[in-house]
Parts: C-alpha cells; structure tokens; sequence
C-alpha cells in the first residue's frame, strides 16, 4: 500500500469564509433596513433603489446566496478535501467559483436596486445573470466530482451525499425555473403563464429551500458535528434514512405555497400530504444530530461551536416540525399571506442556517490560522445575543402574523366584515414590527461582535495555506469491499449514486409539473380574458420592476372573507397571458387581483404619489418618480414580439405601429380620467400606464357569461 | 374535479399507480439495505468524518490556551 502526502488546500476555505463573514453583515443590514421600513416608510427616502419592493429581493438573495452560499461553499470545500483525502480538483475552478459565485452577487446587489427583475421570488435576478449562474454551479459540480473521483477514501461518507444531492437538484431546479425569453439584454418573460408558472416556480422556490438552505447545511452538521464533539454521528444508518427519505419527499412538497388558489386540486392535496411526510425524515435527522452529543453534553457547555450547533439543531427541528403544520390545508387558510410565513422562515433562516455558519466559522478558522479562538467570552456573548435576537425577531412576527390572519376574517354578529378597512389590520401590528426590527439589530451585532473575535483570532495565529496530509492510494477493490458488494455499488460509484439522486429528485418534480401541461388544453379558459393592451402591458412591466408583487398578492382565495373583501375568488383561467404569474405570497397591503374599476384613475394617481393623504397611516411608500419619469416606449416591440414568442396571441406586426397608436389612445382617455379628478397630467409618463394596468386586473371575468366566470 | 382531471388526461391513472409503486419500492428497498448493513462497516463510516487524514486530527501546534485576558474557559473545540 503505498501513502502519499498531499496538500489541502485552506486558501479558497478562507476567501470564502470571508465572503460568508462580509455577505452576512450586508444582507442582515438590508434585511434591517427593510424591517424598519414596514413601519418607517419615509426610511427609503423617497427613492426609487432603496424602496421595499426592491430592496426585499436584495435581502434575501444576498442572506440565501451571498451568506448561507458563501458559507455552503466555505464549509464544502474545507470537509470534501478531508473526506476525500485529496486536494479540490482544480485550485483554477475552485478560485473560478470563488470569483464567480461572488460576481454574480454584486450583479444582484446593483441590478435589484435598478428595479432589474424577474419578480419571481429567490429567483428575481435577470436572464444574463440567470447564466451566469448556470456556470458557475456547472464549474463547482466538475470541481466536486473531479475531487470525488480522486478521491483516496474508497466509501462516500454520508456529508458527501448531501453535497452530491445539492449539486445536481439546484441546476437541475434553477435551469427549468428560469427559463425565459429575453425581451432585450435586461428584460425577459418567463416561458411560463399563471398556474403552470406557479406550480414551477414553487417547485423551484420550495427546493430552493430544501436543496440549497438545507441539504448542503445538513452535509455539513454530518461532519462538522462529530468533529467538534469527537466522536462519530449517532446512528450512520439514520442518516442514510434521513437522506433517501429527504431528497425523495422534499421534491414534491412545493405546491403547499399554493394552497387554496387556482391550482388544481389534486396538485395541492399532493404537495399537503408529501409535506406532512417531511416531519419523518427532517425529525429524524434531527435527532441524529442531538444524540450525536449523548454523553458530550458537558462540551457543549464550554464550547461555543457546539452551543450554536445545538441551536442550528434545535431550530431545523423546529422549523421542519412547523413547515408541515403550516401545509395543512386549514392551518394555511389563516397563516397564508401574513407574517406567519415570515416567523417561519425566519427561524430557519436565524436559526439552522445562520447558528449553524457561526458555529462551523468559530470552528474552522482557529483551524485554518493554527490557534485557538482569540475569545470564548465574546463568543459566547455572541451566542446569547444571536438567541435572544431571534426570539425578539420570530415572537413578535408570530403574534403579528396570527392577529391579522384572524383579524382578516372576523366577521361581526351580523355577517359583516369586522374590519372591512385592511389598513386597519395593519396599523394594529405595526407594534410588533418595531420589536422585530430590534430582534433583527440585535442578531446582527452578534454579527459583528463573530467577525471582531474571528479577526483577532487570524491576527493571533498564522494562516496555514497548504495543510499537508497523508493518505494510502486508491487501488482495487479491497478484501472486505467484496462482504459488502451492494452498498459499496451504490455509494462507492458516485456517478451511479448521482444518476439515483436524480431519479428521486426527478419523480417528484415529473409527477406533478407534467400533468399540469398535459391538461394545459383544459385549463378552464375563459373566452373574456383577452391579452393585455401595450399600455397595460408596460404598466405591468413597471409593477413588477417596483416589487409590488412583494407586499400586494394577485390570488382572491375562495373563502368567504376573501371574497366580501376583494371580490369573487380568483379562477386559473384568468392568468392565462400572466408571464410571470404575480399571484405574490404576503399581503403587506391588500390583495389587487380584482382592483380594477374598484377607484378612479385620480385615486390611484394621488395614492401613488403619496399614499397617506389618501389612506391616513399607510404604510405604503411613495411612488412619486412614477408621476416625472417617462414611459420607455421603445422597449414595446420587442417586449409585444418576447410574448407573442411564449403564447400570448398579438397579430402578427401588432408591435409595428398599431400597438403605439392603441397605446397613446389609452393613455389619452386615462389623461382625460384624470381631468375629471382634477390631476393634470402627461400622458407619457409611467404613472398612466401604472394605472391602465392596475384598472385592467379583474375585470375581463366580468364580462364572461355566468358559465364561464363559475368555471373552477 | 380530480376526477374529472384525471379522465382527460391519457394514461394517468396508470401514472398514479407506477408513481405510488415506486414510492413504496424505493422505501421498502432503502430500508432493508439499511437494516442490513454490516455493524462494522456502519461504524467504519461513522467514523470518516474523524480520521481525514489531516494535521488537525492530532494535537494542536499551538497550545489550546485562548490568547483573551479575558478567557476563563478552554476552547474546547480544539481536539
């Protein structure tokens, strides 16, 4: 047998535990930023860039793929080396991916704030950017595999898996969610229309959070957890049920952010069941993680790393106990589009996600720079403030996100609406958003108080850039190998285990998303809902550029408090021109599906330009760029020609001149609406196609016949 | 109206039934894969995360005492 030293390579675990320290900050700053906004809306100073609809998307792309992805790559690339007993493949791809992981989040950061974006959530960035992803994952899966290959551990430990399963299920989820035609370099529209667009983006939007907030962070609590409490993971064979049983059931779960719209049913039940399955295999991994601890429980008291880890632990236990609640069907009924939803993630988020890169952070970098941490101390100070900063950021949001679900559908004794005005529902928990935002501040000066300690702890070591190893080489089969024939196939072949991987991740994702296109002929249409003007089809390009989607939803579910409020319930046939779907997942503000004719034109001109002289305490931030910039009209042809690409059926040459003149008309009579109200007004200005848009949403059903409009 | 779905799509009542059988057969066939693996190669598995080969698996260079006046407590996390 012949052992060969080599070197691990600690210089790229370092650029990205870096990336993870500085990302975190900033997108726990803007997520900050947002919170404050929610009950200081003059917070965006009047500008476009850094206004809530905006900025949301920034906080969370930069939290789920600057922080967690970052902290993925920082945590993956130290434990691979080391389970494989070989140096990454490429140090070129790995600095590729470092490079380009990192690029691609500044791109994000300028172009959400430019209001460049897909609306669709956690995937909002814009098609080049969309490709660019699609690299560089590419690059950090043939950097994996390559390491895997020259491996010199003959078996694939379980951490492995996770990290294989990650790889391949988010290209595979992110190729098929973003498929899009470019309208021009910063513009497209998903190829997608209303349900078939929801059903794919939350398939994609729920694996998003299983495949890339949970799967790879799950490889690393198999590794780094034994590591620090020395000694090896409770049960190996859980956790080998823990993964098929995950990988295999996450996938189907993504219509239960669906619930109670126009989805078909049987979509719905499906991804319910599928979700409550879920607690099995996430409650399991999650013991397997405490118990990994019996008998070292005295560590985690001394050990700031365990006590984080424990935390991280717990609040995967917590959240993955919540998730399948929330997925019952009468549960969603009250938490669907409030604060709920918000508390829920959070404790994933703050929880698993962020406890648990502190955790591997406070383990790793004394590691890398030879010492020991510069203060156990600080860090345990940090640990407390981080706990109390998230109970200070979940309770409140629970307590918000129940009282105005309840509130929204308090009828009074005579079978009225108890608070017809939503206004109402929100001025009574704007106390809790001001104890959120001080839970949120907290959590990040943990943040800070981590990055401090870590930096004192560099200075106090002595960066180690090449960790020299020795490893036997890999030769054949070994003798005990052959007692073990069926196991070692399948986990000693990487390429058959991945080809298995995506098998389970693929039956999932087939049996719900292909049905939906074999009925799409019986989708229920609705001969009344004609494809939007030009007009209105800009207006609704500047809707989606502000976020609206990200506080108004477009989806009247079919319950009695929904339909006083709003109107009759939403039906699928009427998204059917939707590229993307905005049916949107938290109402901030009142649901529009079927705001059209609902004011005046002068109403929704005065309200955008600032929303408290028309509704006193509004939340809403002002839009009054809206009424000065003019509307782009030379992005029409190309936008008109991207959608009749996709479906949506414009007369051939429509772009080339009539559609111009069907516009200026609208936005005549819009500017003579707008007389009648007293507003003087330029009929070029995004303002009026705003308003053609938001007059137009709900009112093609009501010319349907009585037949069409009962249609499911 | 699944019913009704169902009926008007081709073969989907076949498509629930192939998909519920391999639900069923992937489970029942992880699980007795599971069962059935040998005690010592569970334990050689569990143990990989612990012997990779690296410096950091033997003592530390640099004694395990923090450098902080202000640190009480060992750090623990040092193997």
């Amino acid at each position: 047998m012949t052992v060969e030293t080599f070197k691990y390579d600690n210089r790229i675990v370092r650029a990205f535990a870096i990336a993870t320290v500085v990302w975190g900050i900033v997108g726990m700053s803007a997520g900050l930023l947002v919170a404050c906004q929610l009950f200081w809306p003059d917070l965006n100073l009047n500008l476009s860039f850094t206004t809530f609809g905006r900025l949301r998307p920034l906080h969370t792309n930069a939290v789920i793929f600057a922080f967690v992805g970052n902290g993925m790559f920082m945590g993956i690339y130290y434990s691979l080396q080391r389970l494989c007993k070989a140096r990454m493949f490429s140090d070129g791809l790995s600095w590729f991916n470092f490079w380009g992981w990192n690029a691609i989040i500044v791109a994000a950061a300028l172009t959400l704030p430019l209001g460049l974006t897909t609306s669709k959530e956690y995937a909002e960035l814009e098609w080049p950017i969309d490709i660019a992803i699609a690299v560089v994952w590419v690059v950090f899966n043939i950097n994996m595999f390559g390491t895997i290959a020259r491996r010199r551990e003959r078996h694939m430990y379980v951490a492995i898996w996770f990290y294989i399963a990650t790889g391949v299920t988010v290209a595979v989820l992110h190729i098929f969610n973003s498929l899009a035609v470019p309208a021009s370099l910063w513009k497209s529209y998903s190829i997608y229309a209303g349900v078939q667009d929801a059903l794919v983006q939350w398939w994609y939007g729920h694996n998003a959070v299983a495949f890339f907030l949970t799967t790879p962070y799950l490889g690393l609590m198999y590794y780094y957890l034994p590591k620090a409490a020395d000694r090896p993971v409770f049960s190996y064979r859980l956790s080998i049920i823990h993964f098929w049983a995950l990988i295999f059931v996450y996938i189907w779960a993504g219509p239960h952010h669906l619930l109670y719209t126009a989805l078909p049913d049987w979509a719905q039940s499906l991804g319910m069941v599928f979700s409550v399955m879920l607690v099995a295999p996430s409650w399991g991994g999650m013991l397997n993680g405490l118990l990994t601890l019996r008998g070292a429980w005295d560590k985690v008291r001394q050990d700031p790393m365990l006590k984080f880890m424990v935390v991280a632990v717990t609040a995967y236990g917590m959240a993955t106990l919540e998730g399948p609640v929330l997925a019952i069907k009468s549960v969603n009924a009250l938490s669907h589009y409030t604060d709920w939803t918000i508390a829920h993630v959070h404790t994933g988020a703050l929880g698993w996600n962020g406890f648990l890169t502190f955790s591997v952070l406070y383990w790793l970098i004394p590691r890398l720079y030879r010492t020991s941490l510069w203060s156990v101390k600080l860090a345990n100070y940090h640990f407390w403030i981080a706990v109390m900063g998230m109970l200070f950021y979940v309770v409140p949001i629970y307590v918000s996100g129940v009282t105005q679900g309840l509130m929204w559908k308090q009828f009074t004794p005579d079978g009225f609406l108890q608070y017809p005005n939503f206004l109402e529902t929100v001025l009574q928990i704007l106390p809790m958003y001001r104890l959120r935002a001080i839970g949120g501040g907290l959590y990040i000066v943990g943040a800070v108080l981590m990055a401090y300690n870590l930096w004192k702890t560099a200075q106090s070591g002595q960066f180690l850039p090449d960790e020299e190893a020795k490893a036997a080489a890999l030769t054949g089969p070994a003798h005990e190998e052959n007692k073990y024939r069926w196991h070692r196939w399948l986990e000693a072949k990487p390429l058959t285990f991945t080809v298995l991987t995506i098998v389970a991740i693929a039956i999932g994702g087939l049996v719900e998303i292909v049905p939906l296109y074999l009925i799409k002929s019986n989708v229920p249409t609705i001969s009344s809902v004609k494809p939007r003007t030009p007009l209105e089809v800009l207006g609704r390009d500047i809707y989606i550029r502000e976020g609206c989607v990200g506080c108004h939803s477009q989806m009247i579910r079919p319950f009695r408090s929904e339909t006083e409020r709003y109107g009759e319930y939403s039906k699928a046939g009427e998204y059917v021109y939707d590229h993307p779907f905005l049916w949107g997942s938290k109402r901030t503000g009142p649901d529009l599906a079927r705001v059209g004719g609902k004011y005046p034109d002068a109403w929704h001109y005065t309200h955008m330009d600032k929303p408290t002289d028309i509704s006193p305490g509004s939340i809403m931030p002002r839009y009054s760029w809206l009424l000065t910039q003019k509307i782009d009209l030379t992005a029409l042809p190309s936008r008109l020609g991207a959608l009749r690409k996709i479906g949506v059926p414009y007369p051939a040459g429509y772009e080339d001149g009539p559609a111009q003149k069907d516009l200026q008309a609208q936005a005549a009579k819009i500017v003579e609406n707008l007389k009648i109200g007293m507003v003087k007004a330029e009929p070029d200005r995004e303002i009026i196609a705003l308003i053609a848009y938001l007059q137009r949403l709900g009112i093609d059903i009501k010319g349907a016949t009585p037949q069409q409009a009962s249609a499911p | 109206m699944i019913k009704d779905t169902l009926q008007n799509i081709g073969g989907i009542g076949l498509y629930g039934i192939i998909s519920i059988c391999l639900f069923f057969a992937v489970f029942t066939g992880m699980l007795v894969w599971v069962f059935l693996l040998k005690k010592s190669y569970v334990k050689k598995m569990g143990a990989l995360p612990l012997e990779d080969g690296s410096q950091t698996d033997g003592p530390q260079p640099i004694d395990s005492q923090t450098h902080s006046p202000n640190n009480s407590q060992t750090d623990s996390a040092h193997e």
